[in-house]
């Protein structure tokens, strides 16, 4: 009884209602999950320099329209602080040696005071669209979620085109294997440094836009933007290898990455539509992002051949002597 | 691979059935109550963004529901969100309220009120627990009201008058320390304009800033060390961990003014406070006046708490010897 009332004090028209919304802002953080992408998938590189630099993306971003500058000067500029602040990340490791870790945690933290300095020591700055002729707007859903589609489409082709190039594919060979690329002639370390730059000017670039979007700047519009960018490059991933199985090649990948932020926005959608406390929003992300994270895993366990040969040993030594062994271990071999 | 497909598509087909399935009855229900369009029994469906989980914004929520709640009875539905802290998050609720053309929306804290902004400029937008409207919607010429579809409640206590009751609670004290979280567009600006007004008392005024909960101890020593009273804003954070404030004020027996009620009863010895709850519910009644009065929203000034109250800690304004004036009321600490 209680769940048929829980049930149909559910609005559906409200969740179809709320779908533009979450698509609009899914893209804008797919689009900051091909930043993240590009250093945990290809390079390797945990790096969680993301949570300041998207606020320094949306910052800069901010205070130079405000200031009166062209919005796409402006979204530029967001772009090589972004550049400079992975640099920044890159050089801790690189030349310091600092694990990588604790070299994006490093710059994270210092980019709270710089954020605060660009925003003049205001926590936070409206970005008003009445004001400024901004590229998208959290107003006009439709062009925003056109613009975000052309954002996400020309990254993704100058994405694909540049990892392809003798750089772009000595960056994925270095997160590949370090040893092997040195031995190879690539300097790494400056493979590292260009990985991480491009990796947090993206980053930079999604949160001018989302910045825009939301009609502010705030000094906290990062926190947890790792979380949230690595959700989407998973959920992208698991979707991307469930619907094009062996086909999917590094332009899938790409594509998935942006659209697993969207999905990723839905499911936040969806519980908040579910009118599930949203104190524990915070709690469900974990939970969803942990599923798709263990999925992965728990399949290729059970696909693997020792599982397999495992259980069919019990299954041996259950019903026939220990002379059974040596079977296992042909049978091992044969489908090896 | 195929469990996970298998799975998806369980999951979708069952949004999909579920999603049809209610078609059918609830939303049929909320439709048919809306377009009935006579205004006696029509139902109206608020919005509710809350920036984040705190006694002082929870207040003021109630408040808002309590007054709409007394004037319309059943015919006013709140959604009711929280975004848990997290700006991004106001987006997506205010812009959801807005699909949903939903016929008033409040922003409760700045991020929430921004949000509400940007999501619409039809539906009328309330905002509430805000301190300063010029700085949260940007307007360089600031009148009182917006000429928009924006409106609401400050919760600015006077700081010209608390500036005064400084002066008349500490008349030897030399050094304020103002103490506040850089990360909250309110403090700064309240921060700023008591500066002025405490010089004008003939204090020096120095600024104490921390990032998170993390760094307050240290920073509240410091203030400390070099501060005979210390001030403290209507600062969120400041207000979440009054107990780690008090740990270091309190044996470095510093004074402290708090410019809110709960700040004070966590640390502080004295406030001249508002009450969020009252906040809230005259945010309510301008709400009942834009729906059922049709007042236009754009012409509608921005107001501020009813009523201020002088209150003071008697245990620690005894601990640390300080005679309370005339005028103040008693409040109990936590």
């Amino acid at each position: 009884m209680f769940l048929i009332n829980y049930f149909s004090s559910l609005n559906p028209l409200a969740f179809t209602n709320a779908l533009p919304g979450n698509i609009a802002q899914g893209l804008i953080w797919g689009i900051m999950a091909l930043g993240v992408y590009i250093t945990f998938r290809l390079l390797d590189f945990a790096d969680l320099t993301v949570d300041g630099s998207f606020a320094t993306g949306g910052a800069v971003t901010v205070m130079m329209t405000v200031k009166g500058y062209n919005i796409w000067v402006a979204l530029l500029c967001a772009c090589i602080a972004g550049l400079l602040a992975g640099l920044c990340t890159g050089l801790l490791h690189t030349k310091l040696g600092i694990p990588p870790i604790l070299a994006g945690i490093l710059t994270q933290i210092a980019l709270y005071s710089i954020n605060l300095n660009i925003m003049d020591r205001h926590a936070n700055q409206a970005l008003s669209v009445d004001k400024y002729s901004l590229i998208l707007s959290s107003r006009n859903l439709t062009s925003a979620i056109v613009i975000g589609l052309l954002f996400a489409a020309v990254l993704i082709i100058v994405l694909y085109w540049y990892f392809g190039t003798e750089q772009g594919s000595a960056i994925r060979a270095t997160g590949c294997n370090p040893a092997m690329s040195r031995a190879q002639g690539i300097n790494i370390d400056n493979m590292k440094l260009i990985g991480l730059s491009i990796s947090n000017a993206i980053v930079a670039l999604s949160g001018g836009l989302l910045a825009q979007y939301s009609g502010f700047a705030d000094v906290n519009m990062g926190r947890g933007g790792i979380v949230i960018g690595l959700a989407a490059v998973i959920i992208g991933e698991v979707l991307g290898d469930a619907i094009l199985g062996k086909r999917m090649d590094f332009k899938g990948r790409l594509i998935f990455v942006v659209i697993g932020g969207i999905i990723y926005y839905i499911v936040i959608g969806i519980v908040l539509w579910l009118k599930m406390p949203s104190d524990d929003l915070k709690l469900f992300t974990a939970i969803i992002v942990a599923i798709f994270l263990a999925v992965p895993y728990l399949k290729g366990k059970s696909k693997s051949s020792f599982a397999k040969a495992g259980k069919r040993a019990a299954a041996m030594l259950a019903g026939r002597s220990a002379t059974a062994y040596g079977d296992v271990d042909a049978k091992n071999k044969e489908e090896k | 691979m195929k469990k996970a497909t298998k799975f998806a598509s369980v999951v979708l087909a069952a949004a999909l059935t579920l999603s049809l399935a209610g078609c059918g009855s609830s939303d049929a229900g909320t439709n048919s109550t809306q377009s009935s369009g006579n205004t006696s029994g029509k139902t109206y469906t608020i919005g509710i963004c809350q920036l984040v989980q705190h006694e002082a914004l929870d207040a003021a929520t109630q408040g808002f529901k309590d007054a709409l709640t007394d004037k319309l009875g059943d015919n006013v539905k709140f959604d009711e969100q929280n975004a848990a802290g997290d700006a991004s998050t106001c987006s997506t609720i205010c812009t959801t309220f807005a699909t949903n053309n939903y016929d008033l929306i409040l922003g409760n804290a700045t991020a929430a009120l921004q949000a509400a902004t940007a999501a619409t400029d039809t539906i009328p937008v309330l905002g509430t627990s805000i301190t300063d409207y010029a700085t949260a919607l940007d307007v360089s010429d600031w009148t009182g009201t917006t000429g928009k579809n924006i409106s609401g409640t400050t919760d600015l206590a006077p700081l010209d008058q608390q500036a005064k009751c400084i002066a008349e609670l500490f008349p030897d004290a030399k050094n304020v320390g103002i103490l506040y979280c850089s990360s909250e567009p309110n403090s700064i600006y309240q921060s700023t304009t008591i500066t002025k007004y405490l010089k004008d008392e003939g204090y020096t005024v120095k600024e104490y800033t921390f990032s998170d909960s993390n760094d307050v101890a240290s920073v509240t020593q410091s203030a400390c060390d070099n501060s005979d009273v210390i001030y403290i804003p209507t600062d969120n954070t400041a207000a979440s961990c009054t107990e780690a404030i008090n740990n270091v004020a309190s044996p470095a027996k510093v004074p402290i003014f708090a410019g809110e009620e709960g700040i004070a009863k966590g640390c502080g010895v004295a406030t001249l406070s508002i009450s969020y709850y009252d906040l809230g519910y005259t945010t309510g009644e301008m709400a009942y006046d834009i729906l059922v009065n049709g007042k236009d929203i754009s012409t509608m000034e921005v107001q501020s708490a009813p009523k201020f109250t002088k209150e003071y800690i008697a245990d620690r304004a005894d601990a640390l010897g300080i005679t309370i004036p005339d005028g103040y009321e008693e409040l109990k600490a936590d």
